[in-house]
C-alpha cells in the first residue's frame, strides 16, 4: 500500500533560492516580510522561535471569525491561530529553541554552521548577548552573510531607541509630508515602513546573494528603516536641503493635491454611500476635455478659462465644489470605470473587501492565492506583485506550527537522534 | 560606467549594462537604486527630456531665481547616463541597438504605450537570450485593467493603502501621504523581481520578462487591511496618523511647546510601558492622580482613559518635541517627533552615521542627497550626479 506523504511534511523546494538555507532569527513585521520573499522562491527559511516569548503576530488577535481589537487580546492565545503570523511566515520552516540554556546556543551554532545566511531584526544588543555578532559567525561559517534589520541601524547614538512602523514614519519625515496645511498631520494609517523596510531588506539581502555568487564573498549587511524612509520622500526633501525652503510653512503639506505637476482637478471625491471615495487626477488638456464630455458638459466646466492647466489649477477650489455635486451621485466603481473608459485617470477608494472580491485586475491576475492551515483553516494571501516568465514562485505550506519542523531540522538536518532530541526537550532546550 | 563613487569593495553592478525607458518614478527609482550601485545605466529620453525634468521643484541658482534644472529628476536619477533620440525609425533603429547590447532593459509603458513605442517586450527576451526585462507598469501587462491610466493619487486609491489614510473626522476625504509613494512601491518589487532574475541568469544564464504591477505592489502593502478582511472580515477605518483599525482608538499625535507634534501610541493593556510613563510623568510634577494604585489595574485605566488623554496633553504641551523624544526613549517609550525636512540634516544621529552627503557637479554645483537606503561590509558606494539631457550621446553615436 502506497505510503501517505503529509502535505506539510518539508519536502524539497523547488525555486531559484532552493539551494539557499537561512538561520532566521527575524520576527514580529519588517523581518518576518523580508524573509519571506526567500521562501516564496525556494530558500529553506528555518524561523528560530523561542517557546516562552511568543513572536508578536502569533499573539495578535487577527483571528478567522472572531473580530477582536488589538485591546482585547487573549492572556493566553493559541500560538497557532494568529492570522498575521500565517501571513508573515508562509513558506518557512518552524523550529524553537531556548538561547537562554547553553545547548541552546549550541544547537543554534550548529544550525548557524549549515546555513549560509543568517538574518535577525532585535533590538541592537541581543545578538552580541548570544555572542552571535558577524565576527564570530564568520568563524562558524566565512562565506555568511548576515543581515541585520532595525529602526536606526547599529551604530551611532539612536540606535538603541524603540521603534516600530510609526515611531519610523515621524523621525524620517514621512508623517509630517501628509495632511492638510494648517492642522496635524495625517500622516500613514499603517505601518508603512515595516513594508518598505523589509522591501529594501529583502533587496539587500539577494544583493548580498547575487554578490556572493559573483564573487564568492559574504558579508554584514545594516539596514536603517529611518534611512530607507528618509530615500523614499523624493523631490520634496530636495527642494529644502538644496534650495533651503523649509517644509515647515503654512502651505505644507498639500492634502490632495499636487504643487509642482500642475494637475486640476486633482482630489478624493465622494461617490454613492457612506465614507465612499473616488480619486481623480487630471494633468493635461486632454484628459480634461474627457472630463467635460463624461460630465455633460455643464455651462461651468465649459468655462474657457478652464482649458488651460494654469487656468484650472487657479480654480481648485471651484473645481472641487463642482465635481463633488456630481461624483456623489454615482458608485465608486462606476464612475473609475466611466472615466478610464473616457481616458481620464481615476481610482476608487478601494477597501480590502474590494480588492478581494470586486477588483477584477487582481483577480485576474492572482495576486491572492489560498492555502490550508491545519488549526486556521483555509486562508488567502497576499502574494508577490511580479510575475516571471520563468522564475516561479513556490507556495509549499502556509505558517508553520509552533516548533512544527523541530523533528525535521534537529533530526534529519542537524543528524540529531530521536534520543537526543528527547534529551534537550527535557533539558528546555528545544 | 555608472556615475557612483565606489568607496570600497567591487560594486554589485559594475559591468552590468542598463537600458531605461521610463517615465514614472516606479522605474526611475529603480534605475537610480541599480546606478547608485555601479550598474551603467542609460537612460534614454525623448528630444525635450523625460517628463520629470519639466515639473519642479526647480533648483534656485545663485541670484535666487529657479533654473530650469528639476530636483524631481535630481531625485530620481542620480549615477545615471542620459542620450536622447526622438521616436522616428533612425532613433528607435539605435534604441533597439542599445537594448541589444544591454544585460536589462526597464520600462514603466502599460501594455498600449510599450506597442505605441514598437516595443514588444516578450518577443525581445525571445531575441536576446541573456536580456532581462523589467516592466514595473501601472496595473501590469495582462487583465482587463492593463491600459488603465495611473498616478500616485490613482494608485495609491486604487490599490488600498489610501482608504487607511486620513483623519478620524470622515467628512474629509482620505489624504495622499506624501513622496510619490505609489510609485515607489512598485518601484521596491521592481528592484527585487530584477534582483530574482539577475539570480536566476547567473545560474542558468538565461534572462526573462519580469512583469511588475504597480496596481498589485500597493494592494499586497496594506499591512492589517487585508489580514482584517482576509481572516474576520472587518474593514479597518482611517484614523489621523495612527493605524487604521476596525475600531477608533485613542489618538497618538501630542502636540509639544515647540510646535512640533510628537507621535507616542500608548498601549494601556502594556503594564511596563504604564509605569514608565507614570514615573516621568511624578518626575517632573505632572503625574497628578495617575500615581494612584488603582491605576493598576488595566480596567480602572480604560475607564479613566479622557481623563489620562488630558493629562497627557498638558505633560507634553510643556516640554519640547527633542526633550520628550530623547527622555522618552531613555525611558525606553517608543515615542517619535515628527520631523520635517529641514530637521533631517541636523538629527545627530544621522549626521554621526553620515547619511547625507554632498555630490558634486562637473560644474561644481554641490547637492546634498540622502545616502544609500543600505550598508554592506563587502562594498560601499555614494550616488553620482544626475546627467544633463543628452550628456552621454556619445554612446549611441559612437
Amino acid at each position: 500500500m502506497e505510503q501517505q506523504l503529509d502535505p506539510r511534511s518539508p519536502a524539497r523546494r523547488s525555486g531559484l533560492l532552493s539551494g539557499i538555507r537561512v538561520a532566521d532569527f527575524c520576527w514580529m513585521g519588517v523581518g518576518s516580510v523580508a524573509t519571506r520573499m526567500l521562501a516564496d522562491f525556494g530558500a529553506e527559511v528555518i524561523k528560530i522561535e523561542d517557546r516562552t516569548r511568543l513572536d508578536m503576530p502569533r499573539r495578535l488577535p487577527i483571528y478567522k471569525g472572531d473580530l477582536r481589537s488589538y485591546g482585547e487580546e487573549d492572556p493566553n492565545p493559541d500560538p497557532n491561530k494568529g492570522g498575521l503570523f500565517n501571513n508573515y511566515c508562509r513558506n518557512k520552516l518552524g523550529v524553537t529553541i531556548n538561547m537562554r540554556t547553553p545547548e541552546g546556543k549550541e544547537l543554534c551554532e550548529r544550525l548557524i554552521a549549515s546555513s549560509s545566511v543568517v538574518t535577525e531584526n532585535f533590538a541592537p544588543g541581543v545578538m552580541e548577548r548570544w555572542g552571535l555578532t558577524y565576527d564570530t559567525v564568520k568563524e562558524i561559517r566565512p562565506d555568511v552573510i548576515m543581515a541585520r534589520m532595525s529602526g536606526y541601524g547599529h551604530d551611532g547614538p539612536h540606535s538603541g531607541h524603540k521603534s516600530y512602523g510609526p515611531v519610523i514614519q515621524a523621525v524620517c519625515g514621512l508623517s509630517f509630508n501628509s495632511g492638510l496645511a494648517g492642522r496635524e498631520p495625517s500622516g500613514w494609517g499603517l505601518s508603512y515602513m515595516d513594508n518598505q523596510a523589509a522591501y529594501y531588506n529583502s533587496a539587500a539581502l539577494l544583493l548580498a546573494i547575487y554578490h556572493r555568487m559573483l564573487t564568492g564573498e559574504g558579508g554584514e549587511i545594516d539596514v536603517s528603516a529611518v534611512e530607507v524612509g528618509i530615500n523614499l520622500l523624493g523631490p520634496d526633501l530636495l527642494d529644502t536641503l538644496v534650495n533651503q525652503r523649509p517644509s515647515r510653512r503654512a502651505d505644507f503639506p498639500r492634502g490632495n493635491r499636487l504643487e509642482f505637476e500642475g494637475a486640476a482637478p486633482h482630489g478624493v471625491y465622494p461617490a454613492s454611500g457612506a465614507d465612499e471615495w473616488v480619486a481623480v487626477a487630471v494633468f493635461d488638456d486632454r484628459a480634461w476635455e474627457s472630463l467635460v464630455e463624461v460630465l455633460g458638459s455643464p455651462d461651468w466646466a465649459t468655462d474657457p478659462n478652464l482649458a488651460t492647466v494654469a487656468g484650472r489649477v487657479a480654480r481648485q477650489d471651484d473645481l472641487d465644489a463642482h465635481l463633488s455635486q456630481w461624483t456623489k451621485n454615482f458608485d465608486k466603481h462606476d464612475l473609475m470605470h466611466r472615466l478610464q473608459a473616457a481616458g481620464v485617470p481615476a481610482g476608487a477608494v478601494q477597501n480590502s473587501r474590494d480588492l478581494a472580491e470586486v477588483d477584477a485586475q487582481i483577480a485576474h491576475r492572482g495576486t491572492f492565492f489560498e492555502l490550508d492551515h491545519p488549526v486556521i483553516g483555509p486562508a488567502l494571501f497576499e502574494g508577490n506583485p511580479m510575475s516571471f516568465s520563468r522564475t516561479e514562485q513556490h507556495n509549499w505550506r502556509s505558517a508553520p506550527l509552533l516548533g512544527e519542523d523541530n523533528d525535521y531540522v534537529f533530526g534529519e538536518l542537524l543528524g540529531l537522534s530521536a534520543d537526543e532530541r528527547a534529551d534537550l526537550t527535557d533539558r528546555g532546550a528545544i | 560606467m555608472s556615475a557612483a563613487r565606489a568607496l570600497a569593495g567591487s560594486l554589485p553592478f559594475a559591468g552590468l549594462r542598463v537600458v531605461e525607458l521610463c517615465d514614472t518614478p516606479a522605474g526611475e527609482q529603480l534605475g537610480k537604486l541599480v546606478a547608485d550601485l555601479g550598474g551603467e545605466v542609460v537612460k534614454v529620453e525623448p528630444p525635450g527630456g523625460v517628463a520629470s525634468r519639466r515639473h519642479g521643484p526647480f533648483r534656485t541658482g545663485p541670484d535666487g531665481v529657479p533654473t530650469e534644472e528639476s530636483l524631481a529628476f535630481v531625485a530620481y536619477n542620480s549615477s545615471k547616463r542620459s542620450v536622447v533620440l526622438d521616436d522616428g525609425e533612425a532613433g528607435r533603429a539605435l534604441r533597439d541597438r542599445l537594448v541589444a547590447g544591454a544585460d536589462v532593459l526597464l520600462t514603466t509603458g502599460s501594455p498600449r504605450e510599450l506597442a505605441a513605442a514598437g516595443l514588444d517586450l516578450d518577443a525581445l527576451v525571445e531575441q536576446h537570450e541573456r536580456l532581462v526585462v523589467v516592466s514595473t507598469s501601472p496595473f501590469g501587462l495582462t487583465g482587463p485593467w492593463k491600459d488603465y491610466l495611473t498616478s500616485d493619487l490613482v494608485g495609491l486609491a486604487a490599490g488600498g493603502p489610501l482608504a487607511s489614510c486620513g483623519y478620524d473626522d470622515h467628512s474629509i476625504p482620505p489624504i495622499l501621504p506624501g513622496g510619490g509613494q505609489a510609485f515607489q512601491t512598485a518601484a521596491s518589487f521592481g528592484y527585487c523581481g530584477l534582483l530574482l532574475a539577475l539570480i536566476e541568469r547567473e545560474q542558468s544564464g538565461r534572462g526573462q520578462l519580469v512583469d511588475v504591477s504597480m496596481h498589485e505592489a500597493n494592494a499586497v502593502s496594506g499591512e492589517l487591511a487585508n489580514p482584517y478582511w482576509f481572516y474576520p472580515k472587518a474593514i479597518v477605518q482611517r484614523q489621523t496618523c495612527r493605524h487604521a483599525q476596525p475600531v477608533p482608538t485613542q489618538p497618538a499625535l501630542f502636540q509639544c511647546a515647540d510646535d512640533v507634534w510628537v507621535y507616542f501610541a500608548l498601549i494601556l493593556a502594556e503594564q511596563r510601558s504604564w509605569k514608565a510613563l507614570v514615573a516621568w510623568m511624578d518626575e517632573v510634577g505632572l503625574a497628578d492622580d495617575l500615581g494612584d494604585p488603582a491605576y493598576d489595574d488595566l480596567a480602572h485605566r480604560q475607564a479613566n482613559f479622557p481623563h489620562v488623554q488630558e493629562m497627557l496633553d498638558v505633560f507634553f504641551m510643556l516640554q519640547t518635541s527633542e526633550d520628550a523624544y530623547s527622555e522618552g526613549q531613555r525611558r525606553g517609550l517608543p515615542i517619535g517627533p515628527l520631523r520635517a525636512f529641514e530637521d533631517l540634516p541636523h538629527d545627530e544621529h544621522l549626521v554621526a552615521r553620515s547619511f547625507f552627503v554632498d555630490v558634486a557637479d562637473d560644474d561644481g554645483t554641490v547637492t546634498t542627497l540622502p545616502g544609500l537606503p543600505y550598508r554592506f561590509s563587502a562594498f560601499a558606494a555614494e550616488p553620482g550626479p544626475a546627467p544633463r539631457l543628452g550628456a552621454d550621446q556619445g554612446l549611441v553615436t559612437a
